[in-house]
């Protein structure tokens, strides 16, 4: 998934030829059924989030919403979606306030940089979670920082989390434009370096930094093990509460499974929906 | 402009001696000629330049007077486009003065000189419409909206693409691309233009094209320009003066004529047109004449070439009067409108340019040839 493949025209892609008209291509009879075989889980949680009982029949027995009505008006899982939230789009908002300048500085002023970094962001997937949260907790747990317990441990581990993710698709966006030249041309029109910025470089890398956000996004509101080691019910984020509550009824997780598929896919489509805004804008003329 | 300086004087304001004489109109630059440091509109003093130890270019001093068009033309890595980049503020100069309009502007930053550019890769912002991209200096500049608007819309009339003012600039063509480059550094009215080798990205009917309607604004606008190019071509057809560089130093500066058709060494010999450049001693072999230098230059269409073989005499050859030898036809390429011949002159390979006057001019390769030089404009090579 690069995210340049967005700014690409769609026009470019070939149709293959038809095989017959009522007759799907093999190819699409291929991308049909990988399709049902990702969706089928899925499909399968939606219907025990929906079903009154689902037992011994193939079909459940009955629909209802009530269990995501409940799970929706429990306390519990409002505070666990809101502290998930909070830590998730602070970490988000930390990682972007620090990366961006960082990409910045290491595309135009110091290359060198840019090497440091793609070692730098290897080590979260090179550090397994649990070994890197037990040295979190021998560090945070007292000495002049003790954080652990608290959202901000987390919230600074998922900024180390979210860097790779972040790093690259910024970098990735600042590689397509000639960022010198810009910079160069908007100081010689009259704008400080500052400003040509924020006005020439930021708005073409947006496209990048979005899908920076989404990506990391989703991939942090499911991360459990982290949540669960350095804070755990201390401060109960979503994982942590679906973990805790999975003796309940099952009816009862999978909907919050569900809900939490559909938050993160309504998050997927604003952004792509934003991505193909501003491609629609400059095609239309 | 004048009126601004006149008041100012009056009021007992006293700008820079320099400044009050170049900000008159151009009306009175005749007056003033006998004083060449007012004239100048751009005045370069000792600029140098370092990359660590390695010199880009030294000790470079010109004077460009208003609405000039200068050229500098060299290879790649002669440092032609550090020194405009180092004009534009772009690159911090290691020693020297720039003056414009008597005032200097050596440690300003780029958004305060006055300058404006163009790159050899447009350089467009890519999130904006062509309007929003030349009306960007202005915006900059605090210009209010309705002036703004008129004003871009005059310099895009200016570069004919009024009709394109709402495209994004990868909905245009190259050429579009350098246009819009172009207004968007004429709108804010900038003291000096500097373009960047800005047609080396183009097609070459394209490049023909823009060369002429870029040449043609200048004019109207009396805009000082410098530009930057390796095409000697461009140079030749564009500029007032060019300053042809090599290795950091102004080798020779002078208009199209004198640098083509009287290089001063072998460098500029080498650069412009298709010099043979000869040692003088072969030179004295093939001529039979004395020369007072080491090397001299012969231009490839000031020799020329008639078959000694009565039977291929079939068309009218003009008569030539001079020095001259024998000599071999060892390759001929067809260029179009101009033949150039390799004729082998005893040691000697000469190229020769002719004009490809039609079929029974074209000499066979291997054919051999009454060679004539006009001994008037062979160079004598300073270096």
């Amino acid at each position: 998934m690069l995210p340049n493949d967005l700014t690409l025209p769609r026009a470019k892609i070939s149709r293959l030829p038809m095989l017959s008209r009522w007759w799907p291509s093999p190819y699409t009879l291929v991308v049909i059924s990988v399709f049902i075989l990702l969706a089928l889980p899925l499909v399968a949680t939606l219907g025990y989030a929906l079903a009154t009982s689902w037992g011994a029949t193939l079909v459940p027995e009955g629909l209802t919403l009530k269990w995501f009505l409940s799970l929706w008006s429990t306390p519990r899982f409002q505070w666990a979606f809101a502290r998930s939230m909070f830590v998730t789009v602070g970490a988000l908002a930390l990682s972007l306030i620090l990366v961006v300048p960082v990409a910045f500085l290491a595309h135009t002023r110091y290359p060198r940089l840019d090497a440091w970094m793609n070692g730098l962001i290897l080590v979260p997937f090179a550090v397994p979670p649990v070994v890197s949260s037990v040295g979190l907790l021998q560090l945070y747990a007292g000495g002049p920082l003790p954080l652990v317990g608290t959202p901000w441990i987390l919230m600074f581990t998922y900024v180390t989390i979210a860097l790779p993710f972040v790093y690259r698709s910024i970098a990735n966006s600042l590689r397509t434009i000639d960022v010198a030249s810009l910079m160069e041309a908007a100081q010689l029109l009259g704008a400080s370096p500052f400003k040509a910025f924020f006005l020439v470089i930021l708005p073409n890398i947006r496209i990048g930094v979005q899908i920076a956000i989404f990506l990391s996004f989703s991939f942090l509101v499911g991360e459990f093990v982290f949540a669960n080691m350095l804070v755990g019910t201390r401060y109960e984020t979503l994982q942590v509460y679906l973990n805790n509550i999975r003796g309940a009824s099952g009816h009862f997780t999978s909907a919050l499974v569900i809900t939490l598929f559909l938050f993160t896919l309504l998050l997927t489509w604003l952004g792509n929906r934003q991505a193909g805004h501003a491609l629609a804008k400059e095609v239309r003329l | 402009m004048t009126n601004v300086t006149v008041n100012l004087s009056e009021h007992g304001v006293v700008p820079l001696a320099n400044s009050t004489a170049v900000q008159r109109d151009s009306s009175d630059s005749e007056a003033l000629s006998d004083s060449a440091e007012s004239a100048a509109h751009l005045r370069l003093e000792g600029l140098t330049k370092r990359f660590g130890e390695t010199p880009v270019f030294s000790n470079i001093s010109a004077e460009i007077a208003k609405g000039e068009f200068v050229t500098l033309l060299g290879p790649s890595g002669c440092g032609k486009s550090t020194l405009l980049r180092s004009i534009a503020g772009l690159t911090q100069l290691n020693e020297g003065r720039i003056v414009v309009n008597g005032e200097e502007i050596t440690s300003l930053p780029p958004q305060r000189r006055g300058v404006g550019m163009v790159f050899q890769h447009y350089a467009l912002f890519p999130n904006m419409r062509v309007a929003d991209n030349v009306a960007f200096g202005l915006r900059m500049q605090k210009v209010p909206p309705e002036e703004r608007q008129q004003r871009v819309e005059n310099v895009l009339r200016l570069v004919e693409l009024n009709d394109h003012a709402n495209k994004f600039p990868h909905q245009l063509s190259g050429g579009q691309c350098q246009r819009v480059a172009l207004a968007r550094a004429l709108v804010v009215e900038p003291r000096i233009l500097l373009m960047d080798e800005p047609l080396s990205a183009l097609d070459a009917r394209i490049r023909r094209h823009l060369r002429e309607q870029i040449r043609d604004i200048q004019k109207t606008l009396d805009l000082t320009t410098l530009f930057v190019t390796h095409d000697q071509e461009e140079a030749l057809m564009m500029s007032d003066r060019i300053f042809l560089m090599h290795d950091g130093r102004i080798l020779q500066q002078g208009d199209a004529e004198e640098l083509y058709t009287r290089p001063r060494g072998h460098h500029a010999a080498g650069f412009m047109g298709n010099y043979n450049v000869l040692l003088a001693d072969q030179a004295r072999s093939l001529l039979g004449e004395g020369f007072n230098t080491s090397r001299v230059a012969l231009r490839p269409e000031a020799i020329y070439l008639e078959p000694t073989e009565k039977e291929e005499r079939r068309g009218d050859w003009p008569i030539h009067s001079g020095p001259g030898c024998q000599g071999v036809i060892r390759r001929r390429q067809l260029l179009g409108n101009i033949v150039r011949y390799a004729v082998q002159c005893g040691e000697v390979v000469l190229s020769v340019d002719a004009l490809n006057r039609g079929n029974r001019h074209l000499l066979a390769e291997g054919s051999e040839v009454m060679v004539t030089v006009d001994l008037d404009e062979v160079q004598e090579l300073e270096e």
